[in-house]
This record gives structure tokens, C-alpha cells and sequence, in this order.
């Protein structure tokens, strides 16, 4: 038997987890510091560091490896706006029958309300404030980043497809933020573009394919990226021992 | 133990006229001392709470939505801001099993 744990303690050094409390690796710290751009140059990203940020994408993981995922690269500025005159549009309808705040409505508070339970997703407080912005056009929706890569899931996938979505967009994002480039998740574009039937025509968008989420990249305004605190999340903890504890 | 919704608590949404009640916004500090006014955090903030006043910037006296992202923070290069205060919801939508805040660790 213990000899079997010399094996397995020989056996673990092949390993290399940091000694505890030493500095962050480099990888952790690019997640650490990588934070939310909304602000970027005019500048356009090279064709070749943008293939370099798609090819981390293609190697992420997914379920039943699968990789459900298609890109669309959008560089053209008039599509981009194209695009954003579409959600606006969208944005100040729905603003149209539910924007009760200061204006005191009963009717469109009751009405929010509704929308609120029925889709807590959508409008959940913080997206309403920002459907709101958007339809005020004191917001916009890719902060004027000079490329957009729209990521689209293959619905037939196993699992959820949204999910290896996401892991696919993160690798993209971090790889981005160690060039040193910026970028910013933007799903406010989905649902106003999945319903739009004329964009996802000239786009060439059909079944399988469903727009998920889309991703802002530029060359960021200052240097954007950096520690900030941030609320830490409960973990409840099932010990080897069979003790319970709940660690922050 | 974790925390839970009741039914109750479930249908009783935010109400947006009842901000500092049902929505606690979240707040930044600005030392004035060290703000050099060069203005990157006013485009960065998602929700445009902050402004310049006479070369220093503030936050916005008239609502500023403020869900404590931290962009501000990260980007002033003079580290001149600080989060005060966490954005945070009080009924349906409220968060669930969070602890204090803190920047990342090394354990």
C-alpha cells in the first residue's frame, strides 16, 4: 500500500501546480486582468492576429467534440451598422410599451413587469436599463470596435450548443486580451437579429445555424485591462472527510 | 446553506422608480488629489455615469446606473478610483450567496 503512494507521490511531480500563495502564472493572470472594452480606436485589426484569435476558438473544447461553432467576421463598418440600426429599431419598440421609468405609467410598469417574469433573461434589470440606453442611443451596442465576429452554434449539436459557444468564445477573448487587443461579449444583438428575416438573409444565416453571441474587437483606448475586487461567490465544499463547509 | 426564492419573492420584481430601495446602485470614489482629468474612464463606462467638472472627474448626478464592473478602476492610470459601494439588487432578481468583495487571490 505504500508503496503505491510513493508511486502515486512520484507519479504527481510530473505535475506542476504552483507552490501555495506564489504569483500568478501567466495565464491566470491575463483572466484576472482581462476586463470589458467599450472603448476603441479606429484602428483595424490585422487579418492575421484576427485568424489567430479564431484559431484558439477552433481548438476549444465541446461536447462529443462536435464544435458546433461557425464565425462570421464582420470588418465591414456599413454591415456593422447595418446591424446596430436593427436592434435600435427593435430596442425602441419594446421601449415604446414598457419604458415607464420617471414617466410614471401604470400601464407600461405593469406591462414591464409581465416581460420581466415571463423573460427573466432578457429583462433582467441591468439588460432593461441597457435596452434602454440602446433605444435612447445614449449607448451603443459594439462601442464602435472596428471588427465583429458573430458566433453562430450548430442547433443540432449535442448537449448545448450555447454552452461550447461560450467556451470556443472565452479562448478567443483571452488569446485577444494577451495580444494585448480588446474585446467585449455583446448578446444584445441576438434576439433582434434572429428575428430580423432580411439580415439573416443577405447574412446567409438558416437552420442549423443560430446566431448565440458576438464579440466586439479593437485596439482598446489606454490600457483597459486590470486587477479590479469584485464580490466573491459561495462554494459549498464536500470534504474527503464528509464534512460540509461553505467557502468564499 | 445556499439561499433561495420564495414564490413570493419570486413575483415581486424591481421596481425602476424605486432606485436606492429595490435597486442599490453601485458607487465609485474619485480622489481628487490624484485625477488628472485625462478623461479615459468617461468612454469607458458602459452606462456613462461618469463626467469631467473642471478637470476632474465625478460621477453623474442624475442616475448614473452604475453595476460596479470596474472598468473605471482598471483603466485610470493614476488609480485614482475605487469602488464604494456594489451594485445591488433587493427582490426577484436578487443576487444569491455572494460574500465580500475582494480583488483577485492568491491562495
Amino acid at each position: 500500500m505504500s508503496d503505491s503512494i510513493a508511486i502515486q507521490d512520484a507519479e504527481v511531480k510530473r505535475f506542476r501546480p504552483p507552490e501555495s500563495g506564489a504569483p500568478f502564472n501567466a495565464v491566470e493572470d491575463i483572466i484576472y486582468r482581462r476586463r470589458s472594452v467599450r472603448s476603441y480606436l479606429k484602428k483595424q485589426v490585422p487579418e492575421y492576429i484576427v485568424q489567430r484569435i479564431l484559431e484558439t476558438g477552433r481548438f476549444a473544447p465541446s461536447s462529443g467534440n462536435v464544435q458546433t461553432w461557425k464565425f462570421i467576421v464582420v470588418q465591414d463598418q456599413k454591415i456593422i451598422k447595418n446591424m446596430e440600426d436593427i436592434i435600435v429599431k427593435l430596442f425602441k419598440r419594446i421601449m415604446k410599451f414598457t419604458d415607464y421609468i420617471k414617466s410614471g405609467s401604470k400601464r407600461k410598469e405593469w406591462f414591464a413587469k409581465v416581460l420581466m417574469r415571463v423573460m427573466p433573461n432578457s429583462f433582467h434589470p441591468v439588460p432593461f436599463w441597457g435596452i434602454k440606453t440602446i433605444a435612447n442611443g445614449k449607448m451603443g451596442i459594439w462601442h464602435g470596435a472596428p471588427t465583429v465576429i458573430l458566433i453562430l452554434a450548430d442547433m443540432r449539436a449535442p448537449g448545448h450548443p450555447p454552452v461550447d459557444i461560450g467556451i470556443a468564445g472565452q479562448n478567443m477573448v483571452l488569446a485577444a486580451h494577451s495580444f494585448g487587443l480588446g474585446t467585449c461579449w455583446v448578446s444584445f444583438c441576438t434576439t433582434p437579429l434572429n428575428m430580423d428575416r432580411k439580415w439573416k438573409k443577405r447574412m446567409g444565416i438558416k437552420y442549423p445555424y443560430k446566431l448565440v453571441t458576438s464579440i466586439a474587437l479593437g485596439y482598446p483606448r489606454g490600457i483597459p485591462d486590470g486587477y479590479i475586487p469584485r464580490e466573491t461567490h459561495a462554494a459549498d465544499w464536500y470534504s474527503e472527510d464528509g464534512s460540509f463547509k461553505i467557502i468564499y | 446553506m445556499p439561499e433561495f426564492l420564495t414564490r413570493k419573492d419570486r413575483k415581486n420584481t424591481e421596481n425602476f422608480n424605486k432606485i436606492g430601495e429595490d435597486i442599490i446602485l453601485g458607487e465609485v470614489s474619485i480622489n481628487h488629489e490624484t485625477c488628472s482629468g485625462c478623461g479615459l474612464c468617461i468612454p469607458v463606462c458602459v452606462v456613462k455615469a461618469l463626467e469631467i467638472v473642471d478637470k476632474k472627474a465625478r460621477m453623474v448626478t442624475d442616475l448614473p446606473f452604475c453595476f460596479s464592473c470596474g472598468d473605471c478602476v482598471a483603466i485610470c492610470p493614476e488609480n485614482s478610483i475605487n469602488i464604494t459601494k456594489f451594485f445591488r439588487l433587493k427582490r426577484s432578481f436578487r443576487f444569491l450567496d455572494r460574500g465580500q468583495p475582494e480583488p483577485p487571490r492568491r491562495f
